[in-house]
């Protein structure tokens, strides 16, 4: 539960919008939970909510709800659950240099600048300038907009005489989706350098994919968004915010759930919070199971905290009572907005001359050894070929047949003699390989055959 | 940067709601909270009371949402 809380997003702290943090999630609409618990009361939670009451509904929806997926209600998205925002801050220094040059900021750009004013291509990127050169407060940021307009010197070191030239080095936003600026400070550092800091902020509503955590452990991503007029409904009108495939029970034994559920919907009826503590003692103020259940009949529902749901698609009566009522579910911050990647054409390693790694780097997908291995399995050589030479670092070589070391082209250096060469494909690492090979002394020698 | 325009483009100021017509942008004190005209060249202090934090104002354009 620790672990999970601290992924979840919600209040850091009062001063939370004050702060110019690297990277802050915080919930739009964050709520005290129903059920509280002894240490939730020590922390003072309720002042520094981490999460939304979710009413959930434990049963079956749609097939997209497998391993753990959960079903979400559109019409409570648009009221605002799971929405939260994303602050992330950029900066950028203005530097002096030991020549006595200094960055510079350029000020206003303007659309009558440009060959063709407003419709021109070029544009758009400065259109959040200020007359200061650094983007307006509020300011919508699109890709590729620039954010301060910074000019660099082209010489930085030595000394004499110091060329007037300056190389434009903007700080622009690069992100999948559109920000607004939300602060914009101007401030020194330690070395007496200027440094501008921006706030950015992104309004994000959960889409498919993200992720969300009751407070037991119970994680699971959305699979679907389902509009509210499908989801199940109960004679009184309740619809669930959430549906939750029973599954997750029976071998995690997140009994503590199905408490939190009960005492929650009994906490509700009566119009007080729930006390879910672990230390239930006779003499104890935790709630009981049984007299949250007695709570529930008094209001009558059932005993057991199941309802009688009709569908919303079919609408018939459900054939089975469904366990529904409210839960403490919190977002956690692994969306996917901030992990989908994928590419075709990219950046490439200098030194192997392979795509390179990670979605920071806009990096290629790697086939691994194990699929490697399953190609082999196969005997699919074209593939393979193509996967490990031809869409990564494919590269043609001079070969000399007689000694059988690498040459120039129509050269081998070896035998002196252009006689005997020939091209061939390999993979760049391997090239690199050999030579490696050769500057330890080992001669890795490439007999040729026709093929 | 692009090439400026030939002369009869750039008199037009369309969108222009300037702050300051001698150029600057106004700045709030993160300090005293005054307001302070800092132009290209000046040092990023505070007028009154000295303080080296300055804030951006909002922009007094109007900006959309798109509300979902």
């Amino acid at each position: 539960m620790v672990k999970r809380l601290r992924h979840a997003m919600g209040t850091t702290a009062l001063n939370m919008h004050e702060r110019m943090d690297g990277l802050l999630y915080a919930l739009v609409h964050p709520q005290k939970p129903m059920v509280t618990t002894r240490v939730l009361d020590l922390v003072h939670f309720d002042q520094v909510p981490g999460g939304q009451n979710a009413s959930i509904a434990v049963m079956s929806y749609s097939g997209y709800d497998i391993e753990d997926a959960i079903v979400l209600n559109r019409g409570s998205l648009d009221r605002g659950f799971g929405r939260c925002m994303v602050f992330r801050k950029h900066q950028a220094p203005i530097r002096k240099y030991p020549n006595g040059t200094q960055d510079k900021i350029v000020g206003k750009v303007r659309a009558s600048e440009f060959p063709r004013g407003e419709d021109d291509p070029r544009w758009p990127r400065y259109k959040a300038l200020d007359e200061d050169g650094i983007c307006r407060v509020g300011a919508r940021l699109d890709p590729g907009t620039i954010m301060v307009n910074k000019h660099s010197p082209a010489s930085t070191s030595g000394s004499g005489p110091v060329s007037s030239d300056f190389a434009s080095t903007p700080l622009s936003y690069k992100a999948p989706a559109e920000s607004y600026v939300d602060k914009v400070v101007l401030t020194a550092n330690e070395n007496e350098d200027y440094l501008i800091k921006i706030l950015l902020r992104q309004t994000r509503r959960p889409e498919v994919g993200d992720k969300f955590s009751s407070r037991h452990g119970q994680k699971g991503v959305c699979g679907i968004i389902v509009p509210q007029e499908d989801m199940p409904f109960a004679d009184s009108g309740i619809c669930p915010d959430l549906i939750m495939n029973p599954h997750g029970f029976p071998s995690r034994m997140t009994v503590g759930k199905m408490v939190e559920l009960v005492a929650g919907k009994a906490g509700v009826l009566h119009g007080h919070q729930a006390y879910g503590t672990a230390f239930g003692e006779e003499h104890g103020s935790a709630d009981r199971v049984h007299l949250c259940c007695q709570a529930l009949v008094e209001r009558g529902y059932s005993y057991v905290g199941k309802d009688m749901l009709t569908s919303g698609t079919g609408g018939e009566p459900l054939m089975n009572y469904i366990f529904a009522g409210p839960v403490f579910y919190q977002k956690l911050k692994h969306m996917v907005m901030d992990k989908m990647h994928a590419r075709a054409r990219g950046p490439r390693a200098v030194l192997t001359r392979q795509p390179t790694e990670g979605r920071s780097r806009d990096g290629g997908l790697r086939l691994g050894e194990m699929e490697r291995d399953c190609l082999i399995g196969y005997g699919a050589s074209a593939l393979i070929m193509e996967r490990l030479m031809i869409s990564s670092d494919a590269f043609t070589a001079n070969v000399c047949q007689g000694c059988g070391l690498l040459g120039y082209s129509g050269w081998c250096q070896n035998c002196r003699s252009p006689e005997k060469m020939a091209d061939i494909r390999l993979p760049y690492a391997c090239k690199l390989l050999f030579q490696e090979l050769q500057s330890m002394n080992i001669v890795p020698r490439l007999k040729l055959q026709d093929f | 940067m692009a090439d400026p325009v030939n002369g009869a483009a750039v008199g037009d100021e369309m969108e222009e709601e300037q702050d300051n017509p001698t150029g600057g942008v106004t700045y709030l004190c993160g300090d005293c909270g005054s307001d302070n005209l800092i132009k290209a060249k000046d040092p990023i202090q505070c007028r009154q009371c000295g303080y080296r934090i300055m804030y951006k104002k909002r922009t007094k354009r109007l900006i959309q949402f798109e509300a979902r």
